[in-house]
């Protein structure tokens, strides 16, 4: 076992994992957060997507042990005490997802983009999400609800 | 009403937005073990023996179980649809194989042990010896006399034969003015949602009882099929429907490992967890068809007569309703056309592949590639425009209901209606005009057109596959609404839509609202989610016990307000005079007052807040008619998909350009959620007619195990795809409403099959095959060219 | 899961990655994206598992004589963000399949080293005359692009060794095209090919087509001429379950007539 230290949605969190761990498997084990979903352990799909130190990442392909000291963010910390991110409204507010299944790579991506970009194009938004699978939705809704959320948050600024 | 016909936002959003949708995997349960699965690397073969010994002694291990061990505690399987039902042959399915394997991913052996990594370390040391047998894995040559046999019991390897349609399709080919014929083949696809199956298992051995938590579509029937094959009394049986993330038809009962996870819970008195991995999860197959097709038209577009000899490629027998869907092929195939003379012949077949799983479609899709590349062949053939050919054999709008020549009696619709306003969409002879342009400039554009009929709600007599549901809506002491139905959603959101329908007929807010789904031991017994069916038969029978609970309301809200009951109604959570909407009280004061005030102000009525009742739509008929069809269907939605493809005809690859889907469902309880659904079936339509396609090796084994082989359609592979919305009334449901949900998928994969054909008519090339990748469509270049 | 143990390194500097490594038995992670999943489906099994990402080997630089080093664990984003130095590179980072996710992680050294044939950064690497800069507790040595591919998932480095950078020899400036063949955007690439203005003509790697990435130099866009070279160089073509050898036989001179198009173009 080894001691990983991490900062996990704005809290210090110290895990004892061993190396063969795979990050979304700590995240979801021995963190307790199992809104980050699993889809194909091959980083193909997109449903296990966290930030490390603001960057997504597809998180099983991440061993967990080579996030020492990282801030780590999932899905959890999105929303805060004054409610839903902005992106999750918007996403609500445009069905942008169905099951759900996929949708906390598609938030958090989209989170990143709207950080890097506030206005992206159409077609920004298709490539920030192209790394993301999703079978309910045909990806439509989505790209309808990151340009929903890039507008209000543009306007909220 | 207030509600329906809203796009109310989805009533789990906050949760799953949030990360705190329970899936099947997010459960943990004290003292669970993990389970993990052997599975054969041959597709036929005798196991010769099966050694656990390392296995039993690698670290964390808890139990190793072998087909045989398992074949002395549970029975086979139960069909989901039993073949015998349909006239055909059934085979004997177990959890883990017993004697020999019949395909390469077969469940061979078992280990449980205290985390999934032990299991799966355990998994590897674990020796089966197989002694080959020959195999086959194509379904022509299954056929043949001298093939090898799946099930020596059988005489051959087919699962079912049959024969369907009406008319003389001799005489009117004799007479037809064109005739036509192709052989067409799709490939296999499958379901593939983000979420892979799985299973959590609890066995208590205080009380001898069950609790099942699993990622599936149909617990009634899953807890009735797990009572058999582990010879429990099903009331000994729970089966908890944890969030869904995505199904498509996978999670459709049948499969071995869900009697497997609860036998391994059983034998180690533990509760034991198995969830899919994504290449197990391609295992499951779909779709897999040829057709062998003869048309004959008039000179002036008619299609007079139809022949389509089909061979379906079932895989390996399963005890999932897979096996069924190209029973709907044969079924579906004269569609909305009005086509006087059918014949159809089915061979389904066994091969030593895997199982077919039941898909979004559910076989339809097929008959909607078919006969739609059966109208554009009778097009080229004469000349004519596709999209008048089809306006001369659509059924007309005045002509419902219709009997199809395969027996169908199609409710209602005006199919030319959407053929109009897709042109319209497409701004068609201007698309036709830069068509011609491009062509000049050496560009490729190609336009397709495609009808699809979507039989909805289905009812099978003597299977589960039930055409009515069951809801109970009950109301508590303040007034809360707890809506127990028996259909399931798997993402859709038919739970909101329920809510809404409640919400509407109860007269009380949205917000006021609970819906509870996919647990036997809550839930009245229903048959969860298939066919299109939630919103006809879960709404329509929500509608009726919320019908019922309001009029209780009014009479006694009435009661207190000193009027008599004709005089109040119920609305936005109060019970008012109609005539004076400011004299009102509120609906929480009325329940406390059945409940309290049981022997004064509400003596009038049962003092049961609380109502369950079934809802069976119109139009289902077993009773044979003269040609011994019966009618399975009570709606049919319809639609019409234009598809604008580019292709490149240096590489073979294809762009969509643009999609139009013209969309009737009848009356739309929740818009946004019904286009959401047909978004996403036209999305896996596209992602079927270009590039999705399992593939195996000559010994049987899966080579397209994970989605950069698999390929399913990604955000940048898309149009912004467009849709319009028609509605036509059902005469025969709640509403008017017709189910939507597994529309799209058939006609999306036609439209591009025949807009790739229109592309390359330059070329002479025939498409006669689904999926088209890019190398596929290279060869059809060549070949043309090459003639 | 990975079912197998082992042991875990990530060393501050170089000298601790190449220390580590000269027990042998190790597989190098750089981003991981390649790597991490082979372990979990088992493909590779190793005992001691080496994490570049603490290493320092990140980031674009030029020396005074005008070469640019590309440190091998300099990832996607990075060249996306930063990397004027190497346009072509940046190029081939923009179309990454696997979205920003793949981009924020993957590794222009990783996908060198793990030399899928589908992979599109060997045949650019090939097309701009890199030397791929080698490290181990012996030394370190630099071994041509060219050289530096053997085979499908094997290349010239030992076992010992990490590849501490890439090094191409001039800014690869204006003229240069690139063309990606691909089946969907979940596909692996097909076909690609990488060109580069060299002093004999165009410097044309075909990347996808053929175990290894392919150079081929082209004195004239003339499409015969194209087909010719790449027919010639083409002999035994990549084969997989996306796409047979014939079907990359045949677009292969397509993709490179289009990469050149572009190239005369810029």
């Amino acid at each position: 076992m080894t001691r990983v230290n991490v900062t996990v949605n704005g809290r210090a969190r110290e895990i004892d994992v061993e190396p063969a761990k795979l990050l979304v498997h700590a995240v979801r084990e021995d963190l307790g957060l199992t809104g980050t979903h699993v889809g194909c352990l091959t980083g193909d799909c997109g449903a296990c997507t966290v930030r490390i130190d603001g960057a997504t990442v597809k998180s099983c392909s991440v061993l967990a042990v080579s996030a020492e000291g990282a801030q780590i963010t999932t899905v959890e910390g999105l929303a805060g005490p004054g409610g839903l991110h902005p992106v999750q409204q918007a996403f609500w507010d445009e069905f942008g997802f169905q099951c759900g299944y996929c949708l906390p790579g598609m938030l958090l991506t989209a989170c990143e983009l709207l950080e890097d970009d506030p206005d992206p194009t159409d077609e920004a938004i298709t490539l920030a999400v192209n790394g993301n699978l999703c079978r309910c939705t045909g990806y439509h809704a989505v790209k309808r609800s990151i340009r929903c959320a890039a507008d209000r948050m543009r306007e909220g600024s | 009403m207030t509600s329906i016909g809203t796009s109310a936002r989805k009533a789990d959003g906050e949760v799953l937005l949030t990360g705190r949708g329970r899936f099947v995997d997010d459960h943990v349960l004290p003292g669970m073990r993990h389970a993990a699965i052997v599975r054969s690397d041959r597709a036929h073969a005798r196991i010769t023996g099966v050694d656990t010994s390392a296995a039993e002694r690698a670290p964390g291990v808890e139990l190793v179980l072998t087909g045989d061990q398992a074949a002395r505690h549970t029975g086979p399987i139960p069909h989901f649809i039993d073949p015998a039902a349909r006239g055909g042959r059934r085979a004997e399915v177990r959890c883990l194989a017993v004697g020999k394997v019949v395909h390469a991913g077969q469940a061979v052996a078992a280990v449980v042990a205290r985390t999934r990594r032990e299991a799966e370390a355990a998994a590897l040391l674990v020796e089966v010896g197989y002694a080959p047998l020959p195999h086959v894995l194509d379904a022509d040559e299954a056929l043949l006399p001298d093939a090898p046999r799946l099930y020596e019991e059988w005489p051959d390897n087919v699962i079912l034969h049959n024969h369907y349609g009406t008319g003389d399709v001799d005489a009117a080919l004799a007479g037809a003015d064109l005739v036509v014929t192709e052989t067409v083949r799709i490939g296999r696809t499958t379901t593939a949602p983000i979420e892979p199956r799985g299973y959590l298992a609890s066995w208590d051995r205080f009380d001898e009882s069950l609790t099942v938590y699993g990622s599936v579509q149909n617990p009634h029937q899953l807890r009735w099929m797990l009572a058999r094959s582990l010879d429990l009394d099903e009331t000994r049986i729970r089966v908890v429907t944890a969030r869904v993330g995505g199904s498509f038809g996978l999670k459709m009962q049948g499969h071995p490992e869900e009697t497997l996870i609860c036998l391994l819970s059983r034998l180690t008195e533990a509760p034991v967890k198995w969830i899919e991995d994504r290449r197990e999860c391609f295992l499951s197959g779909a779709r897999e068809q040829v057709h062998r097709v003869t048309v004959g038209a008039t000179n002036d577009g008619r299609i007079v007569a139809v022949r389509d000899r089909i061979v379906a490629n079932a895989g390996a027998v399963t005890a999932q309703p897979g096996w069924a869907m190209p029973n709907m092929s044969a079924t579906t195939l004269a569609s909305g056309y009005l086509v006087p003379n059918v014949e159809a012949e089915l061979h389904v077949v066994a091969t030593n592949k895997p199982p077919l799983n039941a898909a979004r479609g559910f076989g339809k899709d097929g008959a909607h590639f078919v006969m739609e590349r059966i109208v554009d062949l009778v097009a080229r053939g004469l000349g004519a425009d596709p999209a008048h050919v089809r306006r001369v054999n659509l059924i007309p709008a005045g002509r419902f209901p219709f009997r199809t020549a395969t027996g169908l009696n199609i409710d209602s619709g005006d199919f030319p209606g959407l053929l109009d306003k897709a042109l319209k969409a497409l701004e068609y002879d201007t698309l036709r005009a830069r068509q011609r342009e491009l062509r000049d400039r050496g560009r490729y554009l190609g336009i397709g057109l495609a009808f699809e009929l979507t039989p909805e709600s289905a009812d099978g007599p003597g299977t589960f596959v039930s055409g009515f549901d069951v809801t109970t809506v009950r109301m508590n002491m303040s007034g809360g609404v707890t809506v127990l139905t028996g259909v399931t959603s798997p993402g859709g959101g038919n739970d909101t839509a329920i809510a809404q329908i409640v919400s509407d007929e109860l007269g009380v807010p949205l917000g006021w609202i609970q819906v509870v789904q996919g647990d036997t031991d809550r839930c009245p017994s229903g048959f969860g989610n298939f066919s299109g069916r939630g919103m006809v038969v879960g709404g329509g029978s929500a509608a009726l016990a919320a019908r019922d609970v309001r009029a209780k309301l009014a009479v006694v809200g009435a009661r207190m307000l000193g009027v008599a009951p004709e005089e109040a109604e119920v609305t936005g959570g109060v019970v008012r005079v109609a005539a004076e909407p400011e004299r009102s009280v509120a609906v929480p004061d009325v329940a406390a007052a059945v409940l309290t005030r049981a022997f004064a102000v509400a003596s009038e009525v049962e003092p049961v807040l609380e109502a369950t009742r079934a809802f069976k739509p119109g139009n289902i008929d077993h009773v044979p008619d003269e040609r011994g069809r019966i009618q399975p269907y009570p709606t049919y939605s319809n639609c019409l998909h234009a598809a604008v493809v580019e292709v490149d005809p240096e590489t073979g690859v294809t762009t969509l350009a643009d999609f139009v889907m013209v969309h009737d469902c009848g009356v739309v309880i929740n818009p946004a959620l019904v286009e959401g659904q047909a978004h996403g079936a036209i999305v896996m339509g596209l992602g079927a007619a270009l590039t999705e396609q399992l593939s195996y090796d000559d010994e049987g084994r899966l080579l397209t195990d994970r989605f950069k082989s698999y390929l399913l359609p990604r955000a940048g592979d898309l149009p912004e795809v467009r849709l319009e919305h028609q509605v036509t009334p059902s005469p025969f449901t709640m509403y008017g409403n017709k189910g939507a949900g597994e529309a799209g998928v058939g006609g999306a994969q036609a439209a591009v099959a025949n807009a790739v054909e229109d592309a390359l008519a330059p070329f002479g090339v025939t498409v006669t095959q689904v999926p088209l990748p890019a190398p596929v469509v290279l060869d059809l270049i060549e070949r043309a060219t090459a003639k | 899961m990975i079912t197998r143990d082992f042991a875990y390194h990530a060393p501050a500097d170089l000298g601790g990655v190449t220390a580590a490594l000269a027990g042998g038995d190790a597989v190098i992670v750089g981003g991981g994206t390649m790597v991490v999943p082979d372990m979990t489906h088992g493909r590779t099994t190793p005992g001691v598992v080496v994490d570049l990402s603490r290493a320092g080997l990140a980031g674009l630089t030029q020396t005074a004589g005008g070469e640019v080093v590309v440190g091998a664990t300099t990832t996607y984003t990075q060249l996306l963000r930063g990397g004027e130095l190497a346009p072509l590179l940046r190029r081939v980072a923009g179309g990454v399949t696997g979205g920003p996710q793949i981009r924020n992680k993957g590794t222009v050294g990783g996908s060198a080293c793990y030399a899928n044939p589908s992979s599109e950064i060997p045949a650019a690497l090939l097309a701009l005359g890199a030397r791929m800069r080698l490290a181990s507790a012996r030394g370190v040595r630099e071994v041509a692009a060219a050289d530096f591919f053997t085979g499908a998932f094997t290349t010239e480095r030992r076992p010992d060794e990490v590849l501490a950078a890439v090094v191409l020899p001039s800014p690869d400036g204006p003229a240069f095209g690139y063309h990606k063949l691909k089946l969907s955007e979940s596909s692996w690439p097909i076909a690609t090919a990488a060109c580069v203005r060299g002093p004999g003509g165009w410097r044309v790697a075909l990347g996808g087509v053929a175990a290894t990435p392919l150079l081929v130099t082209i004195e004239s866009a003339d499409p015969r001429h194209v087909r010719a070279e790449v027919a010639r160089v083409l002999t035994e073509p990549w084969s997989d379950v996306l796409a047979d050898g014939d079907y990359r036989r045949r677009v292969a001179p397509v993709v490179a007539l289009r990469a050149l198009k572009e190239g005369e173009a810029s």
